[in-house]
C-alpha cells in the first residue's frame, strides 16, 4: 500500500513538497462530507500510503530527495519542517555541489554512476520502512540535466532491483519556448530511456497547465508556484484513496488508474478496459471532483514537436559536443529518434 | 461421454440414492440439496442457479470467502463455461447454454459427473479449506505442474485477432503478475516479522513461536469465530496464508495489528497451551480460542464423515447418472458435416420421387466434394498462418520438444540436489540455533537448490533466445534494403 517518492532535481523536489503537503492537508481537512469513520478509514490509509510514523508523530514523507545542487532541497527540507504538521526524514536526501549544467549525459553517464550506491541505499532504506510496498512514484523534469538524465538512470536502476514494483515516472514537459536551449535534446534522451524501463509515465505539460492558471484560475501574474500547487492539486486527486470495485470497506492498494468515456476506445480495446475509481470523501475542499488519467492520442502532438526540433539540431551538430564528452555518442540519439518514432508510429497507428 | 462401469449388484436397497447424493453434497462446501439434483435429472429450471454455482465453487481457483458470493450468477456461469472447455469438456451443449440460470440443469448435471469422473473432486476441495495450524508452504512442484492439467484441445480463433489486443492482454497480465509476486514477498516479510515477535510464547518447544492462526487466535479470540468456514469472515487487506480469513473492523489497518501483536507475549503466561486451573482469571481468555479451534476441527471432521460416506455409496450415484445419460438426446459429433436435409417432397409416383431424390443426392455430393476442394487449396495457401494441417503438426512437434526437454532437465535435477524433498505442505518454523530434526528440511538447502535450477532454466532460455535472434537475423538478412527495428526489450 505504502508508495516511495523519488524527487529529482529542481523541479521534481519542488513539485514534490508541493504534493505532499496537497497532501496531507486533505487528509486533515475537516470538510470532508463524510461521516466519522469514513474519513478515518481514508486519513489512515492516505498516511499508511505516503508517511511513516515517527514516535512523536509528526508524518514522515516516504520520499528520497536527489538534488546536485543544495539550495531547492534546503528550501524544500525547511518548508516541510516549517509547516509542522509534516516533514521529510532527517537523511533522506542526496545532494552534491556541482549540479549538472542542463547537460542530460552529465546527469545520466557522469552523476548516476557516481553516487549510484548512495542514492539505491537511501532508496533501499525508505523500502525496507514500508510493511506492503506497492511501488515507486518518481517525480523530474524532462528539460534540465539532474531531473532527467539522473531520473533517467535511476529509473533503470529500480528496474533492474525492484523488478516486480511497480515505477510510475512524473514527467514535467518544459514550456515549447523554454529557457534551457538543449531541452529537446534532454526532452528526447530522457523518453527514449524511460520508455524502456518506466512502467507508466505521466505527462504534465508546462504550457497546459501554465494556461489553467491564466484562464481558470485568472492568476495574473504566473509563477512555478502556483503552476506547481495546481500540478500538486491533480496529482494529489488521482493519488488519494478509492474505493475497489468489490468492497466497500477497504481502500484500494495500489493507486496506478484509469478513467471513463466508451466513445474514445480504439477498435480492438474491449470497453471493460475503463475503470471507475469512487470516493465518498470530498477532496481538498471541493464538494466534488473528477480526475481523467487517459493515455491516449494527445502526447502526439507534443512529442511529434520535441522530436522534430531535437532532430533539427541534431542534423546540424548543435551542442553535441557537450553529449560526447560525456559518453553519449552520435548513435545513442539515433537511438532515441528510433524509439520515439516507433511510440509516435504506435499511438497514430491506434 | 464413456459411461463409468457400475457394479450393478450395489445399492440395490431403496433408499441409498438418497443417501448416496446427500453425502455427496455433504462433501462438497455449498453442496446443494437431494432435491435439486432429483430436478436437474429431469431438466427443471429451478434446479439451474444452483448447480452454476457449485460449478463455480468447484472449478474457481479462488479460496472461499466473501468476494466469491457477490459475484454475479452470469459472470459465474461464464467462467464455469471457459473452465470447463479449456478442461476439455466434450458436450457443445454446455457452451450454449444461457447465463442467467434460466435453463439447462441437466447439462450442468452431467458437467458435474463429468468433474467427479475425473478427479478426487471431495478430497481436493477438502484440501483447499483445510485451516492450517502452522503457516505452510510446499516444497515440492509436482501440485504446480498437475494442475496444468491435459493439454486443451485447439480452439479455433472466431476471427481475425488484433495482434494489439494480444500485445494490451499480455501487459495485463504481466501487471497481474508483479503484483502477485511483490503479495508474496510481503506475505513472507510479515510471517516474518510474525515469527520473530512471538519467539518463546510456544509452549511445543520444537516450534518456538507462534503461526499466524495461533497469533491471531489469541490476539482476538473472540473474531476468531470467524474462521474459515462458511465465509461471513472479510478479508484484512494484508496477504495471508490461504483458508485463513479474519473478521475486521473497517478503518482497521495494518498498525493496529502489529501494536496487538507486541502485546501478546507479555500477556501470556509461559505456557499457554498447559492445562489451566479453571477458577483462575486467565484460563478464560485462553480457553475460547482452544474452543474455537475446536469448533472448526469438528467441521473439518464431519467434512472428511460425508468423503467417506461418498465413496462407499458412489456406485448408486453412478447407475443413477447413467439413466440420466440415456434422457439426454446424443450429441453429433462435433466436427461432423451437417446431417442432409433432404426437401419433403410431395407423395407422387414412387418413379419419380426416386429420380428426385437421387438427383439431390447427387448434387450434394458434388457440393461437397467442390467445398472440400477449394478447403484443401486455402488451408495450402494459409499454410503457416497458425491454421491448417501443417500449423498443427508444427505446434504438437513443438511441444514435443519441450516436455522432452523439461524431462531431461528434471532428470537432472534430481540427479544434483540428492533425495527429493517429501510431497504436500511443510511447517515454516524459525529457529536461532539451526537444530533441525532429521525429517526436516532447511532453507537454505532448498534454497540452494531452487537457485541451480533457476540457472539451468535461465541458460536454457538465453540458449533460445539467441536461436531467435539468429534466426530473426537471418529472415532479416534474407529481404535486402529491410531495416528492422525491434520493440524495446524488457
Amino acid at each position: 500500500m505504502s508508495i516511495v517518492t523519488v524527487q529529482l532535481g529542481q523541479c521534481g523536489n519542488q513539485i514534490g513538497f508541493e504534493v505532499f503537503d496537497a497532501l496531507l492537508s486533505d487528509s486533515h481537512s475537516s470538510q470532508g462530507l463524510c461521516c466519522k469513520r469514513e474519513n478515518e478509514a481514508y486519513q489512515a490509509s492516505c498516511k499508511e500510503r505516503f508517511f511513516s510514523e515517527e514516535e512523536n508523530g509528526v508524518p514522515i514523507a516516504r520520499a528520497v530527495l536527489v538534488d546536485m545542487e543544495p539550495k531547492v532541497i534546503n528550501q524544500t527540507l525547511s518548508k516541510a519542517a516549517q509547516s509542522g504538521r509534516w516533514k521529510y526524514g532527517q537523511h533522506a536526501c542526496f545532494c552534491q555541489k556541482q549540479g549538472s549544467g542542463n547537460n542530460w549525459a552529465y546527469g545520466y553517464s557522469v552523476h548516476g554512476p557516481r553516487h549510484e550506491e548512495s542514492i539505491m541505499n537511501l532508496i533501499r532504506k525508505e523500502v525496507e520502512k514500508c510493511d506492503s510496498f506497492s511501488g515507486f512514484f518518481i517525480i523530474m523534469s524532462m528539460a534540465g540535466g539532474t531531473g532527467s538524465g539522473i531520473g533517467a538512470f535511476v529509473t533503470q536502476n529500480l528496474q533492474d532491483q525492484y523488478s516486480n514494483s511497480l515505477k510510475m515516472n512524473q514527467i514535467i514537459w518544459p514550456y515549447g519556448t523554454g529557457e534551457v536551449i538543449v531541452q529537446n535534446y534532454n526532452s528526447i534522451l530522457t523518453l527514449s530511456h524511460l520508455y524502456r524501463s518506466s512502467d507508466a509515465l505521466l505527462v504534465h505539460e508546462n504550457d497546459a497547465v501554465h494556461k489553467i492558471c491564466a484562464k481558470l484560475m485568472n492568476i495574473k501574474q504566473i509563477s512555478f508556484s502556483d503552476i506547481n500547487q495546481v500540478l500538486a492539486h491533480q496529482l494529489g486527486s488521482v493519488f488519494q484513496p478509492t474505493y475497489s470495485a468489490e468492497s466497500s470497506f477497504h481502500y484500494r492498494r495500489n493507486p496506478l488508474e484509469g478513467f471513463k468515456d466508451p466513445a474514445l476506445y480504439t477498435s480492438w480495446l474491449p470497453v471493460h478496459a475503463f475503470n471507475v475509481w469512487k470516493t465518498q470523501r470530498a477532496f481538498s475542499k471541493y464538494e466534488k471532483s473528477a480526475v481523467l488519467v487517459s493515455n491516449s492520442q494527445f502526447l502526439v502532438k507534443p512529442l511529434d514537436m520535441i522530436v522534430g526540433k531535437a532532430w533539427n539540431m541534431f542534423a546540424s551538430k548543435a551542442y553535441i559536443h557537450q553529449y560526447t564528452k560525456f559518453g553519449i555518442e552520435e548513435e545513442d540519439f539515433l537511438d532515441s529518434f528510433t524509439s520515439l518514432e516507433q511510440v509516435v508510429a504506435s499511438y497514430c497507428n491506434l | 461421454m464413456r459411461r463409468r462401469r457400475v457394479d450393478p449388484a450395489a445399492g440395490a436397497r431403496a433408499g441409498a440414492l438418497p443417501e448416496a447424493i446427500a453425502a455427496l453434497s455433504r462433501s462438497l462446501p455449498s453442496g446443494p440439496s437431494p432435491e435439486i439434483f432429483r430436478r436437474a435429472k429431469f431438466d427443471r429450471p429451478e434446479a439451474t442457479s444452483a448447480l452454476w454455482q457449485l460449478l463455480f465453487r468447484v472449478l474457481s481457483p479462488l479460496p472461499a470467502g466473501n468476494a466469491l458470493a457477490s459475484i454475479a450468477l452470469e459472470v459465474q456461469a461464464r467462467l464455469v463455461k471457459s473452465a470447463l472447455c479449456s478442461q476439455g469438456y466434450p458436450r457443445l451443449a454446455l457452451a450454449q447454454l444461457p447465463e442467467d440460470g434460466s435453463q439447462g440443469s441437466r447439462e450442468l448435471l452431467l458437467a458435474l459427473s463429468w468433474l467427479l469422473a475425473r478427479g478426487p473432486v471431495p478430497e481436493q476441495m477438502l484440501a483447499q479449506t483445510r485451516v492450517p495450524l502452522g503457516d505452510e508452504m510446499t516444497v515440492c512442484q509436482c501440485e504446480a505442474l498437475a494442475s496444468l492439467g491435459p493439454p486443451a484441445p485447439h480452439m479455433e480463433a472466431e476471427g481475425p485477432v488484433d495482434v494489439r489486443h494480444v500485445q494490451w492482454l499480455m501487459g495485463k497480465l504481466r501487471f497481474r503478475w508483479r503484483q502477485l509476486v511483490s503479495s508474496q514477498q510481503e506475505q513472507c516479510a510479515l510471517l516474518s516479522k510474525i515469527h520473530l515477535y512471538t519467539r518463546g510464547c510456544h509452549s511445543d518447544q520444537n516450534l518456538g513461536h507462534l503461526s499466524v492462526t495461533e497469533a491471531e487466535m489469541l490476539r482476538d479470540p473472540e473474531g476468531g469465530q470467524k474462521v474459515s468456514g462458511a465465509g461471513a469472515a472479510q478479508n484484512l487487506d494484508l496477504a495471508y496464508p490461504k483458508g485463513l480469513h479474519f473478521s475486521c473492523t473497517p478503518g482497521m489497518g495494518p498498525r493496529t495489528f502489529w501494536n496487538d501483536l507486541w502485546l501478546v507475549p507479555r500477556l501470556l503466561p509461559g505456557d499457554w497451551a498447559a492445562p489451566l486451573d479453571p477458577g483462575g482469571a486467565s484460563a478464560c481468555s485462553l480457553l475460547s480460542p482452544l474452543r474455537v479451534l475446536l469448533r472448526t476441527l469438528e467441521r473439518e471432521s464431519r467434512r472428511l464423515e460425508a468423503v467417506l460416506a461418498w465413496r462407499r455409496a458412489e456406485p448408486v450415484f453412478w447407475q443413477w447418472m447413467d439413466t440420466v445419460l440415456g434422457t439426454c438426446t446424443p450429441e453429433a459429433p462435433a466436427a461432423a458435416s451437417q446431417p442432409t436435409f433432404l426437401p419433403w417432397v410431395p407423395e407422387c409416383g414412387d418413379g419419380e420421387l426416386e429420380l428426385v431424390v437421387r438427383e439431390l443426392q447427387t448434387l450434394e455430393e458434388e457440393l461437397r466434394e467442390a467445398v472440400e476442394r477449394r478447403r484443401v487449396a486455402w488451408e495450402a495457401k494459409a499454410r503457416g498462418c497458425g491454421r491448417g494441417p501443417e500449423w498443427s503438426a508444427t505446434r504438437r512437434a513443438s511441444r514435443e520438444t519441450v516436455e522432452k526437454e523439461l524431462g531431461a532437465l528434471q532428470r537432472c535435477w534430481e540427479q544434483d540436489s540428492g533425495p527429493a524433498p517429501a510431497h504436500g505442505p511443510h511447517r515454516l518454523v524459525r529457529r536461532e540455533d539451526g537444530a533441525a530434526g532429521d525429517r526436516d528440511l532447511r532453507a537454505a538447502e532448498l534454497i540452494r537448490t531452487l537457485r541451480s535450477q533457476e540457472a539451468c532454466l535461465e541458460a536454457v532460455l538465453r540458449q533460445l533466445q539467441g536461436q531467435c535472434r539468429q534466426e530473426l537475423a537471418r529472415l532479416a538478412g534474407a529481404l535486402p534494403g529491410l531495416i528492422w527495428i525491434l520493440p524495446p526489450g524488457r
